[in-house]
């Protein structure tokens, strides 16, 4: 069966069984050995409040992860989510520094990301321009307005705007139970929406898909609006879990983070393929190998080698993986 | 009937570029200040006489674009140039050492009458330096000192970081019997950061070597500073001291101590970072376990940055200046709420 004839029968999301689903997913097993060496290791990996941290630190990667990743299956892209990550951020921890209340404080932020988002769809599905320049040209200028508008630094946004990223729901951290609900609705989305189907289809051929009666701008284009307002809803949880944001360093290399979780997820940069499973395992791997090499006191450049090394090996190993994970 | 996407494409292309050209027209129409061409042409004229004139321009290349001061520097310098009749111009080097040596080569041959610059690698502007000066312009090194300069701005940023680090061992001294852990949140890539490290880590082990060093992780930013501390403290609870080598760092640890439930005024608990930064200070003000902040001072820096260059112009011996870090603590509100004040 071709990747065409899967699209149309069903997508990869819904590919289920435990070795059909590691032979799709190899990071599944890289993942568990990675654990297990950091939990000998240490001694301390695997404690209730680690892994608190670590779904803490994630849960913001997955919440843009998520989106990011069915625009990349659509056959798209944005490297602008960092800048826009900051921007959103600013204009909640502003707003909620007015004394606006926290949900207006977020929905302003989330409305300045679907801005963005709706920039980059706009320039990408309407006027077909290369989404890699576009979104990489709004990387840059929207992080240059994020600090013309705020050059200082800004902080004390108040208790009420905490609770986006300090309360806990059911003895959840909010963030991570947001994060859930994203991961719940993209694979709901991608599994059992018509639009959720045409995602894979005009990834794998536009014009197929436009001869087939599929919109090939409207989806792409929401898709774009709903990341910008993730990274958005990301720049609020990480403003509320710091009391502060910076215009020029808050969410600096993001975009290149929840990319690579989104690659080492299986998600195809040539679009058509991939599946939020493998989008939350390749977040999983990035929060887990961070958090590991700081336990055991890796030094700094080690550290980074030992990272690249961990993203190559684990690339690789979703490349040779067999072709209906791909 | 509906048409292509894709035979419409040409199309929608041209009207895009129509309305983009119309649109850059009429930016740029907009950016443009009146009278601006004049003023270009007549500040050239004034450039190419030399330094006999008075000195009219100052060229600011501070290449951390990214960073908070970068912006105070360059609203309390261009206050402090206005009163002296100076303009102040700046370069967009966005971090990146290549683009500040473009942009220094800029405005050597542009004849820019004094340039006040942060060089990211000092070896490699040296050359840039040797060029201005035998263009017959003004260079002043901030941040450090060089072979070809005119005068120099100095810091000494492993005293900023040897004042925090000796504060938090007397510290640990009294509250803990020099007794407890210590996680230090360093810079090992770039040389202004190397020296807070050594300074912070040197002063405080010297004076506390009775405190447990658990950690040493690269951060500069808060979010990493909040997520190294995060793991740190999943190995270590007790964790007692965090030391950052920048506020924004060591504010990220102040927040992971805070979310692991640590009470905000906790009398077993210091952490302290450099800088000077509104957040931090803020922490500092309110009574919290944030104890301490080795600051600079903006508006000193500022001054700095216009008194130097006309020292040199005015042919002063000795023009160029170390600015202080001074090391603020709860009892400093004073010398706090003028920090914030100079912050914006």
């Amino acid at each position: 069966m071709t990747t065409a004839d899967s699209v149309l029968v069903r997508p990869r999301a819904l590919a289920v069984g435990g070795l059909g689903t590691l032979r799709r997913h190899p990071l599944i097993l890289v993942l568990a050995v990675m654990v297990l060496v950091f939990q000998v290791s240490t001694g301390s990996f695997l404690d209730p409040a680690n892994l608190r941290g670590i779904a803490t630190d994630a849960a913001t990667l997955a919440i843009v992860a998520v989106p990011l990743a069915l625009l990349v299956i659509s056959g798209y892209l944005d490297l602008s989510v960092g800048s826009t990550l900051a921007l959103g951020g600013l204009v909640a921890g502003w707003l909620a520094g007015q004394g606006q209340s926290p949900v207006l404080a977020v929905l302003g932020g989330l409305a300045a990301g679907a801005a963005v988002g709706a920039v980059n769809g706009v320039l990408c599905c309407y006027f077909g321009l290369s989404a890699f320049i576009v979104t990489l040209g709004m990387l840059t200028a929207v992080r240059g307005l994020a600090q013309q508008l705020f050059p200082l630094p800004l902080s004390g946004f108040g208790p009420g705007f905490a609770w986006l990223g300090g309360s806990r729901i059911a003895g959840i951290a909010a963030p991570v139970v947001i994060a859930a609900l994203v991961l719940v609705a993209g694979a709901l989305f991608l599994a059992l929406t018509p639009a959720g189907r045409h995602v894979f289809a005009i990834g794998v051929n536009r014009e197929a898909a436009y001869l087939s009666g599929i919109s090939i701008r409207r989806t792409p284009f929401a898709l774009f609006v709903v990341t910008g307002v993730a990274a958005a809803l990301a720049g609020s949880i990480k403003a509320s879990v710091l009391d502060s944001a910076v215009g020029g360093t808050s969410g600096a290399g993001f975009e290149l983070t929840v990319l690579t979780a989104v690659l080492l997820g299986g998600v195809a940069l040539s679009g058509g393929s991939g599946s939020v499973l493998g989008v939350l395992l390749g977040v999983l791997f990035l929060g887990s190998l961070q958090n590991g090499l700081t336990l055991l006191d890796v030094p700094t450049f080690w550290q980074q080698m030992a990272q690249g090394t961990a993203l190559v090996a684990g690339a690789a190993l979703a490349h040779f993986a067999p072709r209906s994970a791909r | 009937m509906t048409t292509s996407p894709f035979a419409g494409t040409a199309a929608s292309r041209r009207q895009f570029l129509a309305w983009s050209g119309t649109a850059l027209a009429l930016g740029a129409a907009g950016c443009s200040a009146p009278g601006g061409s004049a003023a270009s042409s007549g500040q050239k004229a004034a450039a190419a006489k030399g330094s006999a004139e008075p000195l009219t321009k100052v060229g600011l290349d501070y290449p951390f674009t990214q960073l908070p001061l970068y912006a105070t520097l360059v609203k309390l310098s261009t206050a402090a140039a206005k009163k002296h009749g100076v303009s102040l111009l700046t370069t967009s080097d966005g971090s990146i050492p290549d683009t500040q040596a473009t942009n220094l080569n800029t405005w050597v041959a542009r004849k820019t009458p004094a340039i006040v610059s942060f060089p990211m690698v000092f070896e490699a502007t040296e050359a840039i330096a040797k060029a201005a000066l035998d263009a017959g312009l003004i260079w002043v090194t901030y941040g450090g000192t060089m072979e070809h300069q005119s005068a120099d701005i100095r810091f000494s940023f492993r005293e900023g970081g040897a004042l925090l680090g000796e504060a938090a061992a007397k510290w640990a001294l009294e509250n803990l019997g020099g007794k407890g852990k210590i996680a230090f949140l360093t810079d090992s890539t770039i040389e202004l950061g190397r020296e807070r490290t050594k300074g912070m880590i040197d002063a405080f082990t010297k004076l506390a070597p009775g405190v447990d060093v658990v950690a040493q992780e690269q951060a500069i930013d808060p979010d990493t500073g909040l997520t190294k501390t995060k793991a740190i403290l999943a190995k270590h609870p007790d964790l007692n001291l965090v030391l950052g080598v920048t506020d924004a760092s060591a504010y990220g640890g102040f927040k992971a101590l805070e979310q692991t439930g640590r009470a905000k005024d906790d009398a077993k608990t210091f952490v302290g970072g450099q800088d000077g930064a509104a957040p931090s200070l803020i922490a500092i003000k309110q009574g919290t376990f944030y104890r301490a902040s080795a600051a600079l001072a903006p508006q000193d820096i500022a001054n700095a940055i216009v008194d130097v260059p006309l020292a040199v112009a005015a042919g002063k011996a000795n023009p160029g200046v170390e600015v202080p870090i001074a090391l603020v603590g709860r009892q400093d509100t004073v010398k706090i709420d003028a920090l914030l004040a100079q912050n914006g």
